[in-house]
């Protein structure tokens, strides 16, 4: 069997115990985890947007948690001062995202490595302090509290977000179609000129690639991961504030990304769910359970230097002998 | 006309103990390709361990005197730990002291405490400056003592043995190596001094800022762009962005509130970052 049936058969596997969740944890008795489960799919979904830039297209951003602010704020404030629905505040948040990521990948892109870094921790910085200052528009400090529509209300059929069941899948529906694309995206001609410009922008640009274009593009579209997470995020939470916007939130991004693997498809959510699973499982029995987290993220870089999915497709090619 | 006064010195004494931690971080950027995001908890150690230092012993000469000898210390065993296996691959070392990080604040808050605390400054009082001028005496104490420290490192760098061997590598590692100059010995020691030049920091903003397990996320941001508005590897350049910088929002905070002032000057940063993607001193270096 080769190693991609293998990991194919996996994906499978998985995305069918996560659409069965919900009741295979009603039958165990430990229905907390859908939530914890809940928020594992969209921390994933967020990495991905940095593994979009890093490890495909070798960019790396601590920016990332301003795209997820302007999902989390359009959501917000379609529902709370529009009055939107749920899907038309969700195209708002994704909407804001991405506009937001086509204006500073203007900028951005021009960069690279450090000095692409810290621009885009200068603009996130930037919108996290106008975003604590416009009061009126954010909450400011308080941030923004919303009741979440219903996701649809046809006569008799309403569903609602309030049902953990009902939000779990509605989360997963849209986790799985966005990571769905992205699988399209990476086997795409558009994928392959990612992979051109990280190997390399010199060979790219003289296989006649716009490398400038290529990064813009893989810019925008990470914002807009970013920002679907961030407008399911404030759905969940019914919640959104400038504290999610800030630079250590876009480096939780970077750090799952690589302890899970970069450059892989499953790597950024794998890595997310392991930190926030240790987080969930110790936070309750010791108080000073940041110590574990802080020492298992060293080990892990230490050991397994190319994250969890890297060594595991390592230890494949050396188990199907390739 | 006396307020601009005051917040522009505040601004001068608070960039020059920043420089002293930037300068550390571009140290260890320099030489080892380590982006140590962790460099803010080092600094929030320093203030930490002062605290506790001037707390047992009463005295703010014993802290200024141990503390960055500790920090030399937690440096070096830091490097052996969480930096040297992972030199190979810079992405991995953000992850590393993401780690490093982690481990110091919650160290902190295990044994230190959550709770913000204030440390008096060794010397009180006010002092009239030309202008009519009331400044608190121990800002200008700590503004010399970080300039002091500032020269004290260039003059390591440029007249020791080890200092030549730290631009050696910095310059070309491989003929370095070449040279029979110990690369591992000088990179553990590098990023040492970086780690115990935030200390020595920390000793000295302790007094004018507050002793919190949170500062370093707070601080390391600015480390940064004054490492990258002073170009990558210029060492005087981090020193000066530094000073530069917090000296702007001083005088820029006489006319706005402190998160306006922050604001104007990341916009600044920006302009910086576009039109000098090198540096603000790329220029006069080359």
């Amino acid at each position: 069997m080769s190693a991609l049936a293998v990991n194919r058969g996996l994906t499978a596997l998985l995305l069918a115990l996560l659409m069965v969740a919900p009741w295979l944890l009603a039958w165990m008795e430990s229905e907390f985890w859908l939530t914890v489960l809940t928020e594992i799919l969209i921390w994933g979904l967020f990495a991905a947007s940095a593994n979009l830039l890093f490890g495909q297209v070798g960019l790396l951003s601590f920016g990332q948690a301003l795209y997820f602010g302007f999902g989390m704020y359009g959501v917000a404030i379609g529902i709370d001062r529009f009055g939107l629905g749920l899907w038309p505040a969700m195209g708002l948040g994704v909407a804001a995202a991405i506009v937001m990521a086509a204006c500073a990948g203007v900028v951005a892109v021009r960069l690279t490595w450090h000095y692409f870094a810290i621009i885009t921790v200068v603009f996130s910085l930037i919108f996290y302090f106008l975003a604590l200052r416009l009061k009126p528009i954010t909450g400011g400090d308080d941030g923004l509290s919303f009741a979440a529509p219903a996701i649809m209300d046809l006569g008799g059929l309403r569903l609602s977000l309030t049902d953990d069941a009902t939000q779990y899948w509605f989360v997963l529906l849209i986790v799985a179609l966005a990571f769905a694309v992205q699988a399209r995206l990476r086997s795409s001609a558009l994928g392959r000129a990612f992979a051109a410009v990280r190997e390399g922008e010199r060979k790219a640009a003289l296989l006649g690639i716009d490398v400038l274009r290529v990064r813009w593009i893989a810019f925008v579209i990470a914002g807009g991961l970013a920002g679907l997470a961030g407008a399911l995020f404030a759905l969940y939470g019914r919640y959104a504030s400038a504290t999610h916007m800030y630079y250590t939130v876009s480096g939780e991004a970077v750090v799952w990304t690589v302890l899970g693997g970069a450059g892989t498809l499953l790597g950024p959510p794998i890595g997310a769910a392991l930190l926030i699973l240790v987080r969930e499982e110790l936070s309750g029995i010791w108080e000073h359970y940041p110590l574990i987290v802080g020492a298992l993220t060293i080990a892990v870089v230490v050991f397994a230097p190319k994250g969890i999915a890297g060594g595991w497709n390592a230890l494949l090619a050396r188990v199907t002998g390739r | 006309m006396a307020e601009i006064t005051t917040l522009a010195l505040n601004g001068l004494a608070w960039g020059l103990i920043v420089a002293l931690i930037a300068l550390g971080l571009s140290v260890i950027f320099g030489l080892l390709d380590v982006i140590n995001v962790a460099h803010g908890d080092f600094f929030m150690v320093g203030t930490v361990l002062a605290w506790v230092a001037v707390d047992a012993t009463g005295s703010f000469a014993v802290a200024l005197v141990l503390v960055p000898i500790l920090g030399l210390l937690l440096g070096a065993l830091t490097e052996r730990i969480a930096i040297r296996p992972v030199l190979s691959t810079i992405v991995l070392t953000v992850v590393s002291t993401h780690g490093l990080g982690i481990l110091m604040q919650e160290g902190v808050r295990a044994t230190f405490g959550a709770t913000p605390r204030r440390l008096v400054a060794p010397v009180g009082g006010t002092i009239t400056l030309p202008g009519d001028v009331q400044y608190d005496v121990y800002r200008l104490v700590a503004a010399g003592a970080a300039a002091l420290a500032l020269l004290a490192f260039f003059a390591f760098q440029q007249r020791t043995r080890f200092g030549t061997w730290m631009r050696a590598v910095r310059h070309d590692r491989e003929t370095a190596t070449t040279l029979g100059i110990p690369v591992a010995r000088v990179q553990l020691l590098t990023f040492s001094i970086g780690a115990g030049l935030a200390l020595l920091g920390g000793v000295i903003a302790a007094p004018i800022t507050t002793v919190d397990f949170r500062a370093g996320i707070e601080i390391l941001p600015t480390c940064f762009m004054a490492v990258v508005v002073g170009g990558l590897g210029n060492l005087p350049g981090t020193a000066a962005a530094a000073v530069l910088l917090a000296v702007t929002e001083g005088v820029v905070s006489a006319f706005l509130d402190p998160s306006a002032a922050r604001i104007v000057s990341l916009c600044l940063m920006c302009a910086v970052l576009f039109l000098r993607p090198h540096g603000l001193f790329a220029g006069a270096r080359a």
